[in-house]
């Protein structure tokens, strides 16, 4: 039976609208102001990629990413998988971590027979479904879901693992705690240099400034002198602490400057935006002359777009796919090979 | 400039400064200053009508800091919403003067407030960690 595989990306940018720009690579199409998307890098990782290598594992040879405007579209155009001979579909909502057997899921969903099989945790949906044949067809017209409430109330696969929801700046800086501690799989992509900190490529630490584990800081970020990272920090790649800030049990999110001085705790910065973890407020750093986001340069955009695979697992986001050509400019989405 | 009386003290409260226009911003500010100087009584500056703080603002914040430094007067931040108490933490204003919520609040609480700033003085608030357990329990809203 053939198995396809759709991961949808909701907040991103159109990938269909990337082709054109970017035929090789991925990697640049971040969108500076949406802070929760889910492609944002997690302690140097991409989520994404984590989910596209459990698929790989399943012997799914390629797969098919929508995202932005193309995630309604997508979920409106299931039916076009059955009539294009997929059998079975995987569908993956990006808006968790979770540490799945996908192939657990797929025996769970065979012996059910179920036409359509969600997985969930404690919490509800974890964004992960299985559709058969029938189930895709019936999706043709419907807008809000792809299955329909009788398919959605069947026994749901029930996961017991570890899962955290992405969108969500809280549960997000609680993954990062999480990867940071060990309490899940997901390790900082960088060197270890000694217990809980890790550091990508081309990190520049001033000799006075005070790294305090557990910490990430990743590829090409500078901490100025007197700074003060952690614990429980995670600054991302190509960022600019300026000399005396502290950032303690906070994100910084990559491409981030933050001016001298400042105090950003239990925070998620992305640019020129702070929002606060506790008091879920939203302020502007940049007209406050506080933070701002650092432009990328040219040449960073060609070295990300000419990343190759063994580059992944060089401290870097950079990701670079091979779109099959057969993708077509219609469809709102984009095939992938894995 | 308004004045406000609870248990015997009386509290000056100042507007920060919030007008659109440069020009008019220029005259609250020097308005804002000059109050702060004459000022014999404690002083809650408001930032109610604020929407966002400007780097200009922050400036003006650290001039007014200076100006009651040094001398006996009490000074408390009213914050008017959670994006202008997140710029005060961020810039560790709060950690140099109390942050309420609300005017009802510092009224409501005035002995409170007198505390806080005596204890924070005295300790030169350098544990940052109670600031942010004071910003914690005080905010509400």
């Amino acid at each position: 039976m053939e198995l396809g595989a759709l991961v949808m990306v909701p907040g991103g940018d159109d990938f269909t609208g990337m082709r054109e720009a970017q035929p090789h690579g991925l990697a640049a199409f971040e969108n500076p102001r949406a802070p929760y998307c889910s492609r944002m890098p997690i302690l140097g990782n991409d989520v994404l990629q984590s989910w596209m290598e459990r698929v790989r594992k399943l012997g799914v040879q390629s797969l098919w990413l929508a995202s932005g405007a193309g995630v309604g579209a997508a979920t409106n155009a299931l039916a076009e998988f059955a009539r294009q001979g997929i059998e079975r579909l995987l569908v993956i909502e990006l808006k968790s971590y979770a540490e799945l057997d996908l192939a657990d899921l797929l025996r769970f969903h065979c012996e059910r027979r179920n036409p359509v099989t969600e997985a969930h945790d404690a919490w509800g949906q974890l964004g992960v479904r299985l559709l058969d044949r029938p189930a895709l067809r019936a999706t043709g017209g419907k807008r809000e879901s792809c299955c329909s409430p009788a398919e959605s109330a069947q026994t749901p696969y029930q996961f017991s693992g570890y899962a955290k929801r992405i969108l969500s700046a809280r549960e997000r800086q609680e993954l990062v705690g999480d990867g940071l501690t060990g309490a899940c799989a997901m390790r900082p992509l960088g060197t270890q240099i000694r217990e809980q900190v890790w550091i990508g490529e081309g990190v520049k630490i001033a000799t006075s400034a005070r790294v305090i584990g557990p910490t990430y800081i990743g590829a090409r970020t500078i901490v100025g002198a007197g700074a003060t990272i952690g614990p429980f920090a995670s600054v991302e790649r190509d960022c600019v602490v300026d000399c005396g800030t502290t950032v303690e049990r906070s994100t910084v999110l990559p491409d981030t400057y933050l001016a001298p001085g400042l105090l950003i705790r239990n925070g998620l910065v992305d640019g020129r935006h702070l929002e606060h973890l506790g008091w879920g407020a939203v302020a502007d750093l940049e007209s406050a002359g506080l933070g701002s986001r650092i432009p990328r340069r040219g040449a960073r955009r060609e070295q990300f777009s000419s990343a190759t695979t063994d580059d992944r697992s060089r401290g870097d986001n950079a990701v670079a796919w091979n779109f099959a050509s057969s993708s077509n400019a219609s469809q709102p989405w984009l095939q992938v090979e894995l | 400039m308004k004045d406000r009386a609870t248990n015997g003290a009386a509290w000056s409260i100042l507007p920060f400064p919030s007008a659109s226009s440069s020009a008019c911003r220029r005259a609250q500010r020097k308005d804002l200053l000059n109050a702060l100087r004459v000022s014999e009584s404690p002083v809650i500056l408001d930032f109610s009508e604020c929407r966002s703080l400007s780097f200009e603002d922050i400036d003006l914040l650290l001039e007014c800091l200076a100006q009651v430094a040094g001398r006996d007067k009490q000074m408390v931040f009213v914050a008017g919403s959670s994006a202008t108490r997140v710029l005060l933490e961020v810039t560790r204003i709060s950690s140099l003067a109390p942050v309420f919520n609300s005017i009802e609040e510092v009224l409501a609480h005035p002995q409170g407030a007198a505390e806080r700033d005596s204890e924070d003085r005295a300790e030169g608030r350098t544990e940052e960690h109670q600031g942010a357990s004071q910003s914690q329990t005080l905010w509400s809203a």
